[in-house]
């Protein structure tokens, strides 16, 4: 089954490559705007052997990495703080909902007028961004937590702090990482995105530099990376889940009664 | 064990955290100096105007000052003039107008060296009017009532335009003016999604290769020799280190009578920044650098600017201009 299942995503594969060479190729689109596949690949080729692409690729890979990591970190702990502490959720609630769907992107003036065109201008859209992901998808793992199994440790007599290790955070955890599988995704669009509007360095300056230099097919070449990367991390954070929750039913597959 | 783990990893996260918080503080705003040596950083844009900058730098002007650039590229100057503006830079380039217009909002900036000029040459300019192969537009005047293409609306382009319809004796007013960036310019004149297009190099050379007709040289039109560019800091800069202004403005100086005199390095250091491809670049019209701006040209756009409305208030230009 897996086996016919990588074949049948290698020939979509092949299949949406032959449709790129084709288009361009047939004259539907001119060649001078969407070169064809051939010629981004060789673009590309070009660009895996330039030193300068390596680095932008670092810059990128560290503003992602960075900037994910805060977000996470920060996501669980306020996101367990606001469900704990009484009332902090209603208090919260409107602010939250408030702040989540302001475009990070709208604070881009503000992550120049502070720090320049740097990695923490990047960051600070990456955090903004990915945060509520994290955040929003803890306040509900906690509000799943199971009524019977909290009232029962505390029965037992366990604390606070042994009932958010035993009860509450296995009952987020699917939540939580839900959050960080897609705060993973959104903060590497984020970080391109940054990067090519403020210009900070990474891929999507490199983006940015081809475009006004018209250099279409190289301009393609590093679109193509971004997608891979996009692709490669979305591969990396569902093994990551799975492994987090190796003991979990939606990965075991089994009905637990 | 695995609550071990997801601890731990939490633990990471937030020393990642607090790691990243605590440095902070360390963004001075300043310029660093070390040995003698002042690092300035330069907002710029990747295009060919900056190239005298990079060539100074390669060949040591600069350094003679006891200056190290370190050039930071921008995708526009709207993210150079906050950066300058806050102190994240010392230096950046700009169109003059926009540092105009700048101004008339309240930030305190200081035009100190000259940017980039116009060849000032009908025909043979960096930057142009085009429009579609075999298109029936022959003059400015026929773009009334036409869709033109600018990189920014109520900018430098847009006001060339505008002059240069009034004074082939067309109304700028029943011109339609669309924003679009200078590198998408070519396939939106292509496929006529505009009628004509204001495009600077390298769009222009592509558009050229395509078989686009120039119809005018509006920056000529505007100014004999028009000063398009410049570089700048804050006001607040310029007044607590005129000394490394000073030593920014002879390097400068130096940089661009260069640049201006070997064209053929120009060409070959513009590779080290940009991609522009090879064949489009040994094609393209290389702007003027005159060491001094020309301030006429400028108090013209100023003018201009006013007439058409472009400023909320009149731009000071003794307070703007070095």
């Amino acid at each position: 089954m897996r086996g016919t299942n990588a074949a049948l995503g290698a020939a979509g594969l092949a299949a949406f490559l032959a449709l790129g060479e084709a288009v361009p190729r047939l004259g539907l689109v001119k060649e001078a705007y969407f070169p064809p596949t051939s010629r981004i690949a060789s673009a590309l080729g070009d660009e895996l052997a330039d030193g300068g692409f390596w680095s932008a690729l670092g810059d990128t890979l560290t503003g992602w990495a960075i900037g994910l990591a805060i977000a996470v970190g920060a996501g669980v702990v306020v996101g367990v703080l606001v469900s704990i502490v009484p009332y902090l959720r209603e208090a919260t609630a409107s602010t939250i909902e408030f702040l989540r769907p302001i475009p990070s992107v709208a604070l881009i003036p503000l992550a120049v007028l502070l720090y320049g065109t740097e990695l923490k201008s990047v960051l600070l859209l990456v955090v903004y961004a990915s945060f509520w992901q994290v955040l929003i998808q803890t306040l509900y793992g906690v509000q799943d937590v199971d009524p019977v199994a909290e009232e029962t440790a505390r029965s037992y007599g366990l604390g606070t702090w042994a009932r958010v290790r035993h009860v509450l955070w296995p009952t987020a955890l699917p939540y939580v990482m839900t959050g960080v599988r897609l705060a993973a995704a959104v903060a590497l669009i984020l970080a391109i995105t940054a990067e090519l509007v403020i210009g900070a360095p990474g891929l999507g300056q490199e983006i940015a530099v081809a475009q006004t230099s018209q250099a279409v097919p190289e301009m393609y070449a590093l679109i193509v990376v971004a997608g891979l990367l996009g692709l490669l991390i979305n591969v990396g954070a569902r093994a990551v889940e799975r492994r987090a929750l190796a003991w979990h039913q939606s990965v075991r597959g089994e009905v637990a009664v | 064990m695995r609550r071990l783990i997801a601890g731990l990893t939490t633990g990471a996260f937030l020393l990642v955290a607090t790691a990243c918080g605590s440095s902070g503080g360390d963004s001075s705003s300043g310029s660093t100096s070390s040995g003698g040596v002042t690092t300035v950083k330069v907002g710029l844009i990747p295009i060919v105007d900056v190239a005298p900058l990079y060539l100074g730098e390669k060949k040591g002007f600069y350094e003679k000052q006891g200056l190290k650039l370190s050039p930071t590229l921008a995708s526009g100057g709207a993210a150079i003039v906050p950066a300058v503006a806050s102190g994240q830079y010392q230096f950046g380039f700009s169109n003059v107008f926009s540092l105009m217009v700048a101004q008339t909002n309240g930030v305190s900036l200081k035009a100190i060296s000259n940017g980039a000029a116009s060849t000032g040459v009908q025909g043979k300019d960096f930057g142009a009017t085009v429009v579609k192969k075999g298109s029936p537009i022959k003059t400015m005047k026929d773009l009334e009532g036409k869709k033109v293409a600018v990189n920014t609306l109520k900018n430098i382009n847009e006001l060339a335009v505008r002059e240069s319809v009034t004074k082939a004796g067309g109304d700028p007013d029943k011109v339609k003016f669309v924003e679009l960036p200078f590198d998408q310019m070519p396939a939106a004149l292509d496929k006529g999604q505009v009628d004509a297009a204001m495009a600077v190099e390298p769009a222009l050379t592509t558009m050229k290769e395509q078989g686009a007709q120039e119809i005018a040289s509006p920056l000529v039109d505007m100014a004999s020799k028009l000063t398009v560019a410049m570089y700048f800091t804050s006001t607040q800069y310029a007044q607590k280190n005129p000394e490394i202004v000073k030593k920014f403005q002879k390097a400068t100086a130096e940089s661009l009578a260069y640049a201006d005199a070997h064209p053929d390095e120009v060409r070959q250091i513009v590779t080290t920044y940009t991609q522009v491809p090879a064949s489009v670049l040994a094609k393209v019209t290389l702007p003027k650098w005159p060491a001094e701006a020309n301030r006429a040209s400028i108090e013209t756009q100023a003018k201009l600017g006013e007439q058409y409305g472009f400023f909320k208030k009149s731009p000071d230009l003794d307070a703007l201009l070095p």
